[in-house]
């Protein structure tokens, strides 16, 4: 009997599942994705008048949930690279919009907090978790540059005096609609890091929001639909795959549920193993031990229609235009390639990677270490990896150049005051001694008053915009000369310019053309045998 | 007994039914992100091939967008706005159009709901102003 039951239970089950997955309506949709419908939650039917309000009230339920957060890199911003070096949002120094210290107000807006508006931020208190800028699904949650990652909820004009009015967000309702994280969540940062849209990764923009397959096989809005969290499978609020702790090389196979694993599970082979060609193309199922898969799949960078900036010149930045205004410049298409508050950027869409051998190791240049002004760019970071470690693959990068204020006489890098409302913020004067002084002080670094620019490289993993398989690669792409892998050394590619060798290309047609003159002798021989015979 | 069971299973199911369709009548908000998709893979699709270019949500207000989804005029008042977000339409495209296919049986008020929240969020003095991009 008790066998019937079961299946009369299954049979119900697969009644709902029919019943649920038929009706195909938004409403049904959300009942099967949650058991909590939070506009029923009276904590959360209110009017609230900050972030920190809404968050108290998420945590009269979710009692742990900020104690998690606050162990996390999205909260500390901060990395502890193997080598010992500290390293994290709070303490490098790019070449974008370069650094946070002395700039907390305005790159605090995508903290996951509230109130981080100096170095006295207490990153102990509960309540400035920011819960909804991941949790908000109904695409209206906002935080302004300029208010420490706190959210506007009444008009208010910034800056003041300038007659720019910002609408209030109205937490309530956004409260209410809290669920899971989407492409939409992560976006909202993620995508505009480095100061705008497409700016600083190249393979994570807007257009990744809601792609089709020809941009991203797993995010396609219309196929498979992946989340950010697909990949990045987080448990406790840590979100693995950070590019601060990255996996170049993974020699396991695809995961199997139930079993627990230790390593980093946003790697293309924990769900694709080592061998995921297939048997009509096992050939390039060779190539996995030293190529990242991301190499081959992910043909181009920037393919969504939204420009990544490819280098930025901060040593022009400055000029003021002829009615005595910061000056803008466009190119043909009306994107800025100038303004005086940054200086000069190149653009650029459909951009073809640079390739490297990377062993998950990455150097960083920080704050203090001395610089020299030479034919070499300094290396912001440099991903480090040679074809004789056995430890490296080839990867797809992209390397942003730029050139940045450093102190020419104490040879470091600088961190300069950007943004503020005060006399001191390059983006208001416009000068560079006392943003810079300011900047440095505001660290304890010392800075010897003057300011120089020096040319500087970082580098970027390519690994999201995965296109469709008839998109990726072909053997001509790399196998031939001039191609893609040209320039990476210490490995034999066949075909490409710099592994051809006269001697060694005469030396096997000539074996070929023996093995076939061996061939036919001996086939006449046997020919001629065979009928002598008869 | 195992009859029993079952009984109250089909029971609970009805109940369940109508539970969702209760939800579903007060869904009134719509899903804005399917909305998107839509949005951006039929009626970009078409408006770039056939328009002179995409229309960008944050072109107008939200009172214009309000005015011109209740009028239902479409193309200079040719044919009708909800035409293209109809099954009917929809069944018409699908084999060309993937975002046509998946939502093929969506009923017509609900999708055309989805594209409203999307333009009416997306317009100029909307909650999150959305260009083509
Ligand atoms: C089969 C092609 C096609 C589809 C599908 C289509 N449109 Fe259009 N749309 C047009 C054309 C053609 C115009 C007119 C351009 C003109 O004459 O300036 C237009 C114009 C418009 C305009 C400008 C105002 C007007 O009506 O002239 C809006 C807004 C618009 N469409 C919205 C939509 C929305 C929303 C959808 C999807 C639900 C949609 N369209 C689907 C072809 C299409």
């Amino acid at each position: 009997m008790g066998v019937r039951i079961c299946s009369a239970l299954a049979i119900a089950a697969m009644l709902v599942a029919a019943a649920a997955g038929g009706a195909d309506d938004g409403a049904s949709d959300k009942v099967l994705k949650s058991t909590s419908d939070h506009a029923k939650f009276k904590v959360l039917q209110q009017e609230f008048a900050s972030g920190p309000e809404v968050t108290r009230a998420c945590l009269t339920c979710h009692t742990e949930a900020a104690r998690q957060l606050q162990l996390t890199q999205h909260w500390k911003w901060e990395f502890l690279n193997p080598d010992g070096r500290r390293l994290g949002k709070k303490s490098i120094i790019n070449n974008f919009c370069t650094s946070v210290a002395s700039n907390y107000a305005y790159c605090t807006t995508c903290h996951i907090g509230y109130g981080w508006k100096d170095d006295r931020f207490d990153f102990s208190v509960q309540e400035n978790v920011d819960c909804l800028i991941c949790h908000d699904t109904t695409g209206n949650y906002r935080k302004a540059p300029g208010f420490a990652g706190h959210v506007v909820t009444q008009e208010t004009e910034f800056p003041p005096g300038s007659g720019n009015r910002l609408k209030p967000v109205k937490l309530g309702p956004i409260a209410q609609e809290v669920a899971r994280t989407s492409r939409d969540n992560c976006g909202a940062c993620h995508f505009f890091g480095g100061g705008g849209d497409g700016v600083k990764h190249g393979d994570l923009d807007s257009s990744l929001a809601s792609p089709d397959k020809s941009l991203d096989v797993h995010m396609d809005a219309l196929g498979n639909n992946f989340a950010c969290a697909t990949c990045h499978m987080t448990a406790g609020h840590q979100v693995p795959g950070s590019r601060y702790a990255p996996t170049a090389v993974d020699r396991g196979g695809a995961r199997l549920r139930g079993k627990e694993y230790k390593t980093n599970p946003t790697t293309c082979q924990s769900c694709h193993g080592q061998a995921p060609h297939k048997a009509g193309a096992a050939k390039l199922n060779d190539h996995t031990d030293k190529v990242a898969c991301q190499t081959c799949h992910i043909p181009a960078y920037a393919r969504g229609g939204v420009p990544t900036k490819m280098s930025w010149d901060w040593s022009t930045a400055g000029l003021m235009g002829l009615d005595g205004k910061p000056m803008v410049r466009k190119d043909a298409k009306g994107r800025v390639v100038y303004t005086a508050a940054k200086g000069t950027f190149v653009i650029a869409e459909n951009v073809v990677p640079e390739y490297v051998w990377f062993n998950g190791r990455v150097t960083y240049t920080l704050l203090g270490d001395r610089i020299e002004k030479g034919a070499q760019p300094t290396r912001i970071n440099h991903f480090e990896g040679s074809a004789g470690d056995n430890r490296s693959m080839i990867w797809p990068v992209k390397v942003f150049r730029g050139k940045q204020a450093y102190d020419p006489l104490y040879k470091s890098l600088v961190v300069t005051h950007m943004a503020g409302t005060d006399d001191t913020a390059f983006w208001t004067n416009f000068n560079w001694e006392k943003a810079v002084a300011v900047g440095m002080a505001s660290v304890g670094a010392p800075f010897s008053g003057k300011v120089d620019f020096v040319e500087t490289e970082s580098m970027w993993p390519i690994t999201h915009m995965v296109a469709p398989a008839k998109d990726a690669l072909r053997c001509h792409d790399c196998h031939a000369s001039g191609a893609r892998l040209e320039k990476v050394a210490g490995i034999y590619i066949p075909g490409r310019g710099s592994d051809h060798s006269v001697w060694l290309e005469v030396i096997g047609w000539a074996l070929a053309a023996l093995a076939l003159a061996g061939a036919l002798v001996h086939g006449t021989g046997r020919i001629a045998a065979a009928r002598r015979r008869h | 007994m195992t009859k029993t069971v079952y009984v109250a299973g089909v029971a609970a199911l009805c109940l369940l039914g109508i539970g969702l369709h209760a939800i579903d009548a007060h869904a009134a908000g719509g899903d804005w992100k399917r909305g998107r998709v839509y949005y951006q893979k039929v009626c970009t699709d078409c408006h770039t091939a056939k328009a002179g270019g995409a229309i960008a949500p944050n072109a107008r207000t939200m009172a214009d967008w309000t005015a011109y989804l209740n009028a239902d005029k479409h193309a200079k008042g040719k044919d009708s706005l909800r035409n293209y977000a109809s099954r009917e339409y929809r069944a018409s495209v699908k084999g060309t159009n993937k975002a046509a296919e998946k939502y093929a049986d969506v009923p017509d008020e609900q999708l055309f709901n989805d594209i409203r929240s999307f333009m009416l969020k997306g317009a100029k003095d909307g909650d999150s102003p959305a260009s083509c991009n």
